[in-house]
């Protein structure tokens, strides 16, 4: 699902970037960076194919987008609860490698967001950062797998990728956290193989649920915290297709040790997708795919950001008849708007319901940039 | 107040419809001083023009940056970088890359590289804006290399689009850089804007940087950083970075405001004398307002008010005429500045509200203090009271002794002013100034004897009368002499100044220039450290059939105690001539035994702006070292300062083999241009220019004319201002004595004889000034040479006395006060006797 964020984010991140402030002035120059069919050279993900680790927790460049994305819930000590989101992004300006003279030189573009939300005071903090993928600035390796932008660091602990190390600090938020799959990691789709778009995919792995302990920095406190960590890794070459408008993407963990992976993919009709899916993994770690039509997501109130203007649905109503689950999935607080050079919504939620549990959801498409990229 | 503004109203109209009456007075009162105040104006503009580039530019690159970590010639190890930029502190850091190559599409202009991480540029600069405008992709600023960003105002004077090549030579090779944007906020013409890792190809830097720039609010951040650096690496503030310019160049720029003034004091002279003129000639109106009631101190206000208002005029017309001089001063000013210090592009003056207040201001304030006589002796003027004209002159004769002695104190008070007042370059400007002004108040004096030997010269009655002509009119041409006098004394100055500059300079290229052929960068970078040539062009060259011996000469910039200096290191072996050295210790052989194991030989400048004794700190890759100083040799290529060391010395602090150039001498079996012809052959490709003793001379001399090309053409002004003088002296003279030409007429003069009167009156003033000038010219070259230039470059300048200048000053005056008189000759013509001797 998150090709398409991905795609977004680094469309509009990238262009963004240079075209301050507003990137809605030069969506030409946006089209003409990504391609709407992705530039020549890049591989395609069109089918599924074989996964070896901790090679593949690596980067793949080539293809033109990946990302090493992390989202968890912790709670401290005290009893106080917080969300994280880590992302890293790459970005290939040309396929494969590259072979010239300076250190610096580079086809690669990392960059990361990093956000804490103190649920308990009620705030949410995101940052970014840019760096080019050479001379020790940024990079990732399957072998030990790593990824690492400026001083933002995710360290494999183990040979097979699935303990890793997180460690971000910037302009007074941070963070350090020890992270250990509990489960397998699940190949979404057809054997991590998910259709976005009518032709294209993308390479879809996660660990849905790794317990993570570690610490917290926000201002001049260290908090102790620990809790679980949804980890997601894709890869992909412009894999949207031309009606898309946003996304939704829910990665909850329940406490009857089931997680679900659900996404709708909106088009401009106002209808969904009908590449849109989801994933439930149970318990011992088997995973069944759901299709668009095996699930229900209702939005039942809305948020608008103040500083933004932005309208978002703010809390859900999702059903899956068949498994018997009816679920109310609400942001621990509205104000999660991921206010960077590209504007979305990211943020901790809580599920109630049949069964309760706790997870992270993503809205993409909702201030409107996305219109004319694709 | 009520009535004395009524009082005023109707007696300013008055002034002003006499200044009206008298266009051509008046006319050549607003000439002189609109023309002192435009040259004034121009040199500021250009000057300030120049500097605000510079600090334009400068702010271009510097942005937001707080400090700045540098390292030796050879900059900072990218590790640095990484290391900083990894840190999750408080120091923001981006990695530049700089460099100067030469376009050849443009003439081997020299242009910058400058390398950047867009992804760290960001709260740095503002280079790419939002009107960025990427054709194709800017994907390929990254991935490919060569590819250039420019400014839009480069891009509009030379046609460029995006995808345009560009040939550069880029030290001993060119290499071809594709436009891929154009931006307006790129804020300085003079910069090709590259990826960070294709500035690295291209310079041949990969793994150095040329400096990091940050952003770190907190000193103790920048303290702790300071002290994590490896050896050889510094922080400066871009606060210093800043100033570079103004410092550089201060000198450079305070001589030419201190010529620019002297126009301005020609200026003064000539509002002083025709105020003074409308004055007298006004005498019978003012000494009936007297007797109808204004005051004394009302006709003073008036007459102040009225050289205020000419002042005002004046000053306007002069920032015009500045503004188009400009144009042309900026031209020379930034080609000096190009030639010496730092490397500019200045294509537009932008006039300041700073630099219009201070033409007005200038301008009024001359126009008023001018004034100032005349209006004291208007306000004298008793009711009713008709003075006649001589007994004017019999109080003048009795002033112009006075006025002389208090000359000659101010001349000796000036003199001791510069000469008691240590080392400060403004302070000897004003000094310089005292004298003048004293100088030129002796006038009269020298004048009224000069006058006395010249009556011995003929008995014939034209001549006596020429001669009497002058004496009798002192208080009106001794303001016009005095004028022309020091236009000419300072004609005379600068022209032997740089007549012996030129010799010292001559003779200098004669020691150091020793070998028959030199091989560098082309020259508009040749001169430049940052050239890096290879070290193996030593061998290659020196294999060659003809060459007897190839010296490699490295010139680099490198911090040490007094900042950043030239270095140049070369091959101690080739003992340099005594001749170069001011200061020694020991022989030459001696200086330069001692050099190879490690001695230094500093500039002048050096030594005469820091006070360097017997030992210089220079910043090494491995952190401070002290270097023995052996020698001072005379340098007139930096006002900075240069230390010379061995190369070997210099490679062992330095990690930079790179050469900036190669002198080589030719085996006296072959000829010298052969040997070049086959140099250039072997180079081919390169760019590389290869200059034979005789070319590099010749082009050191070009650059020299050049930079004292605006010396010349300011002295010109001067000379022109002065010209205006002695017209409207003659002018006013004519005027005042229509009655003496009438009489004279009817006892019988004929008027070609009136004619001849006036020219030989005229000659006579001419003469007069310029023989005076002599003296004075020859006082004020030495002022220049020994004092100015010290203060100004350090440099030692041995006075090469010639006869030209002085010549030149006696046949421009006689000239300029001749072609003066043509006018108001040919007015004389058209003089009806019968009423000028009506008035009898």
């Amino acid at each position: 699902m998150r090709v398409a964020i991905v795609s977004l984010v680094l469309a509009t991140a990238l262009v963004g970037y240079f075209l301050l402030p507003t990137p809605t002035d030069s969506q030409s120059a946006t089209y003409e960076l990504l391609g709407a069919t992705g530039p020549p050279g890049f591989k395609r993900a069109r089918e599924p194919q074989e996964f070896s680790f901790p090679q593949d927790h690596g980067p793949h460049l080539d293809y033109q987008t990946e990302w090493w994305y992390y989202t968890g819930n912790l709670v401290s000590e005290g009893g106080d609860r917080f969300g994280y989101q880590l992302t890293i992004f790459r970005r290939g300006l040309t396929p494969g490698d590259t072979q010239r003279e300076s250190d610096f030189a580079t086809n690669q573009i990392y960059f990361g967001h990093l956000a804490l939300t103190d649920i308990g005071e009620g705030e949410h903090v995101a940052l970014e950062k840019f760096e080019r993928g050479s001379a020790g600035l940024a990079g990732a390796t399957g072998d030990p797998f790593s990824v690492h932008l400026g001083g933002w660091n995710i360290e494999s602990l183990d040979d097979t990728g699935s303990q890793v190390r997180l460690r971000a600090s910037e302009a007074g938020i941070g963070l350090d956290l020890t992270l250990a799959a509990t489960k397998p990691i699940v190949a979404h789709g057809e054997r991590g193989y998910t259709l976005k778009g009518e032709t294209d995919g993308a390479y879809y792995l996660s660990f849905t649920n790794m317990e993570t302990q570690g610490s917290l920095e926000i201002g001049d406190r260290i908090i102790a915290v620990r809790g679980s960590t949804w980890f997601d890794h894709e890869w992909a070459t412009g894999a949207l297709g031309p009606e898309a408008t946003g996304w939704d993407w829910f990665g909850l963990q329940l406490e009857d040790g089931r997680e679900l992976m659900l996404f709708h993919i909106r088009t401009k009709d106002g209808g969904i997708e009908k590449v849109s899916g989801g994933t439930l993994v149970e318990p011992n770690g088997e995973s069944r795919w759901l299709t668009v039509d095996e699930f229900e997501i209702l939005p039942i109130t809305t948020w608008t950001s103040d500083t933004t203007g932005t309208t978002y649905p703010s809390g859900w109503q999702i059903a899956i008849p068949a498994e018997g689950l009816e679920l109310v999935v609400e942001p621990w607080i509205k104000d999660q708007e991921m206010r960077l050079n590209i504007e979305y919504w990211e943020g901790a939620v809580k599920v109630g319901g049949t069964v309760n549990g706790q997870g992270y959801v993503e809205l993409t498409g909702y201030s409107g940039s996305i219109q004319g990229l694709y | 107040m009520g009535s004395l503004n009524r009082t005023m109203r109707p007696l300013f109209r008055a002034g002003i419809r006499d200044l009206i009456r008298r266009p051509l007075f008046s006319g050549l009162m607003l000439a002189g001083l609109a023309l002192g105040v435009s040259v004034v104006t121009a040199i500021d503009l250009a000057s300030q023009s120049a500097v605000r580039a510079f600090e334009l530019s400068t702010d271009t690159v510097v942005g937001r940056t707080t400090h700045r970590v540098v390292g030796g010639p050879t900059g900072v190890p990218e590790d640095v970088y990484i290391e900083i930029r990894s840190r999750s502190g408080i120091i923001q850091a981006a990695p530049l890359v700089e460099g100067l190559v030469a376009v050849l599409d443009f003439e081997e202009r020299p242009m910058r590289i400058l390398g950047i991480d867009l992804f760290a540029e960001a709260p740095f600069r503002d280079h790419l804006g939002p009107e960025l405008a990427f054709d194709p992709d800017f994907r390929q600023f990254f991935t490919e290399p060569g590819m250039v960003i420019i400014g839009e105002e480069l891009a509009a004077a030379n046609q460029l689009v995006p995808g345009t090549e560009l040939a550069v030579q880029v030290d001993d090779h060119i290499e071809t850089l594709t436009i891929l944007g154009i931006v307006s906020s790129l804020g300085s013409s003079d910069i090709l804007l590259m990826d960070i890792a294709a500035a690295q190809e291209l310079l041949g830097a990969s793994g150095r940087l040329s400096w990091i720039d940050l952003i770190a609010e907190d000193p103790n951040a920048v303290e702790e950083l300071r002290s994590q650096l490896p050896t050889g690496l510094q922080i400066i503030s871009s606060s210093q970075q800043r100033e570079t310019a103004d410092q550089l160049t201060s000198a450079f720029r305070l001589n030419l405001t201190a010529l620019s003034l002297l126009a301005l004091v020609v200026g003064f002279f000539l509002v002083y004398n025709t105020i003074t003129f409308s004055v007298l000639s006004r005498r019978t109106v003012l000494g009936t307002l007297r007797s109808l009631g204004v005051s004394g101190e009302q006709i003073f206000t008036q007459v102040v008010l009225e050289a205020a208002l000419v002042g005002l005029v004046g000053s306007l017309l002069g920032i015009l005429l500045g503004l188009l001089l400009a144009q042309f001063a900026l031209a020379l000013v930034t080609r000096t500045i190009n030639d010496f210090y730092l490397l500019l592009t200045v294509s537009e003056v932008t006039l300041t509200t700073r630099v219009a207040a201070k033409a007005v201001a200038l301008g009024v304030g001359a126009g008023v203090l001018a004034s100032i006589v005349p209006a004291l002796e208007a306000a004298r003027v008793a009711p009713i009271q008709v003075l006649r004209r001589s007994e004017i002159e019999e109080g003048t004769r009795v002033w112009v002794p006075r006025i002389g002695l208090i000359g000659l104190a101010l001349a000796a008070a000036g003199s001791a002013y510069f000469m008691l007042s240590d080392d400060s370059l403004a302070r000897a400007f004003l000094g310089i100034l005292i004298v003048v002004l004293g100088l030129a108040m002796m006038v009269p004096f020298a004048t009224q004897i000069l006058m006395r030997l010249f009556r011995l010269l003929s008995t014939r009655v034209l001549w006596r009368l020429a001669v009497r002509g002058v004496t009798s009119q002192l208080s009106r041409v001794g303001i016009a002499i005095a004028a022309l006098m020091i236009a000419l004394s300072v004609t005379i100055g600068i022209a032997l100044m740089i007549n012996s500059f030129r010799t010292t300079v001559e003779n200098w290229l004669d020691i150091t220039l020793y070998a028959d052929i030199y091989v560098s960068s082309p020259s508009a970078i040749g001169n430049r450290p940052q050239a890096r040539l290879s070290p193996s062009l030593e061998a290659r060259l020196a294999q060659l059939e003809g060459v007897a011996t190839v010296e490699a000469i490295r010139t680099v910039h490198i911090q040490g105690e007094f900042g950043e200096l030239d270095l140049t290191a070369v091959d101690p072996r080739r003992v340099r001539d005594a001749g170069l050295y001011r200061f020694a210790s020991g022989s030459a052989r001696q200086v330069w035994d001692r050099v190879r194991e490690g001695a230094v030989v500093i500039s002048e400048a050096l030594e005469f702006k820091n006070g360097v004794g017997d030992s210089l700190m220079l910043e090494t890759d491995a952190g401070p070292r002290t270097f023995e100083v052996v020698g001072v040799f005379y340098d007139y290529s930096s006002d900075r300062g240069t230390v010379l060391m061995s190369r070997e010395v210099y490679m062992e602090h330095w990690n930079d083999p790179a050469l900036s150039s190669l002198g080589i001498e030719a085996l006296p079996s072959i000829a010298v241009g052969d040997l070049a012809e086959s140099i250039r052959a072997e180079l081919a490709g390169t760019g590389l220019a290869v200059q034979e003793n005789r070319q590099i001379r010749e082009e050191a001399r070009r650059i020299f004319d050049r930079t004292f090309a605006i010396t010349e053409s300011l002295r010109i002004l001067a000379v022109v201002v002065a010209f205006i003088g002695v017209l409207s002296a003659l002018l006013a003279l004519q005027l005042e004595r229509k009655r003496e030409y009438a009489t004279l007429q009817a006892i019988g003069l004929a008027p070609e004889g009136l004619e001849r009167l006036t020219y030989l009156e005229a000659g006579l003033m001419g003469l007069s000034a310029s023989l005076l000038a002599l003296p004075t010219g020859l006082l004020l070259a030495l002022i220049l040479i020994h004092v100015i230039n010290v203060r100004s470059f350090g440099w030692t300048i041995q006075l090469a006395p010639a006869i030209g200048p002085f010549l030149q000053a006696i046949v421009v005056g006689l000239v300029a006060s001749l072609a003066a008189a043509v006018y108001p000759v040919s007015r004389l013509r058209k003089m009806p006797i019968a009423v000028a001797i009506r008035g009898e």
